[in-house]
């Protein structure tokens, strides 16, 4: 909100520090000064008042009041008038109040022989400076009296108001009411609003209606004054979509004390700037008057919590210097009263912050804590994560973080190929691009992809982060996906065998997925170029090639291939261990093997063979070339072996190599569609 | 046996190593000197069959020669070897060099690191919590109550499973105080989600760091110095910080903290708008309903929690100038890191 340096000042006879000072001072001990600004002969300060102070700095005497106990020096309270004329407020206008938790208090006072004129130069200027049209003598009036007492306030042409009555209540079904700048709102029963004997006249705490508006006309001005329940008043405005300076201040809270001051004010400038005369006497519907409170403040907690010792006298000296009374300061913990208009504080830590913040944090020295030495706790799930992330870094890949959300044409290529149901819709997204939350990384990388491939062909990218997914209840778990540009299963597949070697997990095999009608996960993947990860028994991820369909969705030039890799399960896996297996003393003997196989046969198949043939003496067995060519029969691949033999104990004698390799050979050949190249 | 003339010998020697004139004529001159059967090891050998007043002293003198015959070999050697290296070997070393293919991690995952080892170091435990928080954990508990114009502080995207996106990590301190009694330290830094519209400072993603410390008489003091040293070691410079009165509902008193300026040291500059200081986070001591909402007795404990933004951090560190190049996936962007 922005306020006037002048308008500051007049509440003081002492010169307040410049502007620049005052909002430096301001910004370390109350609020934040977003600008200062020199218009005309005053300064305009944009503060940041925090919510919780809303009630009693939205407005200029409550930062003058803040002012007050930073430089301490003491504030004039503006005049006001309680009435003197020849009449009774009562005589022209009765009010009753139909829901008083509804509304805690409401006063009125009528002002006769009004001169509704255009307002002075000078309240022109300051309703200006503090962003607000002018309209008349009286309207500026009630909204002078907001900006300085920070008390929303109405005006209403007695004349006007039907049976000179006024009502707060709650609307009826399908009422309506037409506002001063001629919007029409549809009221129903949640809305509270200020009504005459017919029809509403305003909606309460919001905004005025055009019935009773001011005009040349008016002479009789009724004043209303009134505090509302900051939950209706929300209500209400949210349900309307209408927010205003007065429901901005009343949804804050506003010390029902006020009101008094606040309507005297208002009469007081329209006797003086439009020669009213204010009638005797004041409307006040006020049952349940609300009392200051009372707070223990215990010294030596305030000493614990701020870590510094700040003398009793000072203390005092602060708590006096912001209106706090002080009942009891005889021991340790003192009585506080503290003014109805601080409604933020009401726990002893409240007080502490005022202490704090008047005496200056920055007068708090830094103090290291003294405490027991525990040391932290280790978090594997983050140990394993940022593992990973090194191991896929080392091997090539970047990491990138796409947005948790995925946009509905994304969702519509990934349901087309998916259950309905899993995917989890925002209530309130930001565009049709963020509507739901992201079921699967994959879709996102695919994108990262297609806007890569403009400039390098290299595309090698993980992403380890959050996936939501319906089941019961919403399911978040951590997943780590990675993609690859181009036609490189292989390579993938040896990233995947490489990351779960490094993190200590052994016993992983990949399983052709036989897709069943329930299970269409598998769809997002080329059906023939895909596996599952597997560690003994449990199916921990995928790894494939991108359909071509979806690919063609993404517009991406070149095959994708992808694994896809559950991190929950994986970490579980996970295992710091490794155990040195001793280096043989003995030479190894290395023997090459071709075998010309069926191009359907699957190498795990020769492999098992080899093995079991060749039985403990062979340390491994190494596949180092698929060559599938013209030269070669219709139909055939050929498979190239080497193969190492190496015994703990002995040096292998050549001959007993052959003899092993020459049981392999044959055990091979018993396939009649293979045959060992010699 | 020959007459010995080690004299000769050694004259002989040193004219043909001097004459040899590549590496395997060398090779073959240190054979007929020095080899199995060379003629100065078959002297060495025969001492044993010497008497003994001789023995010493051919012995000290073919012994010496060896020595003196095996420098002379390897400085031939070197020369051959530098001579070779001199005309043949050369290699352009200011053609690039081999491009290894390495990856990246992300400017996050760095900057998150640093952060976590840097707390770790004090003692602080790194946690985690979900995403998609409830309503609970993310207002309640942290007292902020429904119908209260302090949520609205918060704009919150709200799924239609009645859970709501986290706007915050603090409920992650609410879920681990029900869980562990103070003395306590954790840090926790993770994923949070604003319902506001995207620009070069603001994301509807983001990451925030959050820190909480209770015990008996963890103080404001206390956070001052454990801040500042994080800030420190963060920048690797002197760095000081200040606070300032904030209000946030699970926190009271509430701070504001700002740090010394990093581009010009606290004097005032256009980065911090003349002010000499950078806003850094928000911070507070913990709201005593906190700690009733989350099972602990406020009487018995007290202290601060800190809440501060990982993307900006990282902005900062390397004067990134748009937070949306973070979460853009572009490689030419993350290959720099």
């Amino acid at each position: 909100m922005v306020f006037s340096y002048n308008w500051l000042q007049s509440f003081f006879r002492k010169r307040l520090p410049a502007p620049e000072k005052l909002a430096e001072l301001l910004e370390l001990c109350a609020f934040e000064v977003e600008e200062v600004k020199r218009v005309g002969g005053d300064w305009l300060l944009d503060i940041d008042v925090l919510p919780n102070r809303a009630p009693d700095c939205f407005s200029h005497l409550g930062i003058a009041r803040e002012c007050a106990a930073l430089t301490n020096s003491p504030i004039r309270k503006p005049s006001v008038s309680n009435g003197a004329g020849k009449f009774q407020t009562r005589d022209f206008v009765s009010v009753e109040v139909r829901d008083k938790d509804a509304c805690p208090r409401y006063t009125a006072k009528v002002v006769t022989d009004v001169k509704v004129a255009p307002s002075p130069k000078w309240l022109k200027a300051r309703l200006k400076s503090c962003g607000l049209r002018s309209i008349n003598n009286v309207v500026d009036i009630a909204n002078y009296v907001m900006l300085e007492t920070g008390q929303p306030l109405h005006a209403f042409d007695s004349g006007k108001l039907a049976g000179n009555k006024i009502i707060v209540r709650f609307a009826k079904h399908n009422e309506k009411i037409v506002t001063l700048d001629e919007e029409k709102y549809d009221l129903d029963e949640d809305i509270l609003v200020i009504a005459d004997a017919r029809s509403p006249v305003a909606i309460a705490g919001i905004k005025g209606g055009k019935l009773p508006e001011i005009d040349k006309k008016t002479k009789v001005v009724v004043l209303e004054s009134a505090s509302f329940n900051p939950r209706i008043i929300r209500k209400g405005s949210r349900k309307i979509n209408l927010k205003t300076d007065a429901s901005w201040r009343f949804e804050h809270g506003i010390d029902p004390n006020l009101t008094e001051f606040a309507i005297n004010r208002a009469a007081f400038l329209i006797q003086k700037l439009a020669k009213g005369k204010v009638a005797k006497g004041l409307i006040d519907a006020y049952p349940n008057k609300v009392l200051p409170k009372r707070i223990k403040l215990d010294l030596d907690y305030t000493e614990r919590l701020l870590g510094i010792k700040i003398p009793k006298r000072e203390v005092i000296e602060i708590l006096k210097s912001l209106e706090f009374k002080i009942l009891n300061s005889k021991f340790n913990i003192l009585t506080i009263e503290v003014p109805t208009f601080r409604l933020d504080l009401t726990i002893p830590e409240d007080l502490i912050e005022e202490v704090g913040r008047i005496y200056g944090y920055q007068n708090i020295r830094a103090v290291f804590p003294t405490v027991s030495l525990i040391p932290p706790k280790k978090n594997f799930s983050v140990f394993w994560e940022e593992l990973t992330k090194n191991i896929l870094k080392e091997a090539g890949f970047t990491e990138v973080y796409n947005y948790s959300y995925v946009s509905e044409e994304q969702i519509a290529i990934y349901q087309s190929n998916q259950h309905k149901s899993a995917v989890i819709e925002l209530e309130n997204p930001m565009s049709t691009e963020q509507r739901y939350l992201r079921p699967s990384l994959i879709l996102n990388l695919l994108n990262n992809i297609q806007r890569n491939q403009r400039y390098t062909d290299e595309i090698k990218i993980f992403e380890l982060g959050k996936i939501f997914r319906k089941t019961k209840n919403v399911e978040e778990a951590k997943q780590l996906t990675a993609a690859i540009l181009g036609d490189e299963f292989y390579q993938l597949k040896g990233m995947v065998d490489l990351l779960l070697q490094k993190l200590g997990i052994s016993n992983v095999w990949y399983d052709s997925y036989q897709s069943t009608p329930e299970d269409s996960k598998i769809s997002m993947w080329h059906p023939k170029k895909c596996a599952e990860i597997k560690v003994d028994h449990e199916e921990i991820g995928f790894l494939g090639e991108i359909s071509p369909k979806i690919i063609d969705h993404f517009k991406i030039d070149n095959r994708v291939v992808v694994f896809d890799i559950d991190f929950e399960k994986l970490q579980k896996l996970c295992s710091e261990e490794t155990i040195y297996q001793p280096i043989s003393k003995y030479p190894a003997a290395v023997r090459d093997l071709a075998v010309l196989v069926p191009r359907g046969t699957k190498v795990e198949e020769v492999l098992n063979k080899i093995e079991v043939a060749g039985g403990k003496l062979i340390r491994d067995v190494d596949l180092f070339d698929v060559y599938e060519g013209e030269e070669l029969p219709e139909g055939k691949k050929n498979l190239a072996f080497h193969i190492i033999y190496q015994a703990e104990n002995r040096t292998l004698a050549s001959q007993e190599v052959d003899e092993i390799q020459n049981k392999i050979v044959k055990t091979l050949e018993q396939n009649p569609e293979w045959e060992v190249r010699k | 046996m020959p007459k010995i003339n080690l004299k000769l010998l050694k004259k002989q020697a040193q004219r043909e190593i001097n004459r040899a004139g590549d590496l395997k004529f060398l090779n073959e001159i240190f054979k007929k000197y020095l080899g199995k059967r060379g003629e100065l090891t078959l002297v060495l050998r025969s001492l044993e069959r010497m008497p003994k007043a001789k023995r010493a002293k051919v012995g000290k003198e073919a012994n010496e020669l060896k020595t003196f015959l095996r420098e002379k070999f390897e400085q031939k050697k070197f020369s051959f070897a530098k001579a070779t290296e001199d005309k043949e070997e050369w290699i352009d070393v200011t053609r690039p060099g081999k491009k290894l293919v390495v990856g990246h991690l992300h400017p996050l995952t760095q900057v998150k690191r640093k952060v976590e080892e840097i707390f770790q170091a004090m003692g602080f435990s790194v946690v985690e919590g979900p995403e998609a928080e409830n309503e609970w954990y993310n207002f309640d508990a942290l007292n902020i109550p429904k119908d209260h114009p302090a949520r609205d502080m918060w704009d919150t995207f709200y799924l239609k499973d009645g859970l709501l996106l986290r706007t915050h990590t603090t409920p992650v301190d609410a879920r681990y105080m029900e869980k562990n009694n103070p003395p306590l330290r954790i840090i926790t830094i993770g994923r949070c989600f604003r319902h506001e519209a995207t620009d070069a400072s603001h994301e509807s993603n983001f990451y925030q760091i959050d820190g909480l410390m209770a015990g008996k008489d963890i103080s404001v003091a206390n956070f001052k110095a454990i801040i500042q040293e994080f800030f420190q070691r963060f920048f690797e410079k002197p760095v000081e910080i200040r606070m300032r009165p904030s209000y946030f509902p699970f926190t009271e008193p509430s701070f504001e903290v700002d740090m010394t300026c990093l581009v010009c040291g606290g004097k005032g500059c256009s980065a911090c708008q003349q002010t000499g200081w950078m806003e850094m986070m928000g911070a507070g001591m913990m709201h005593p309903n906190v700690f009733k909402n989350s099972g602990l007795n406020p009487k018995n404990w007290q202290g601060f929690a800190f809440g501060m933004g990982l993307d900006r951090l990282t902005m900062m560190k390397y004067k990134i100038n748009d937070i949306r190049l973070l979460y853009s996936g572009d490689l030419r962007f993350l290959k720099q890191f």
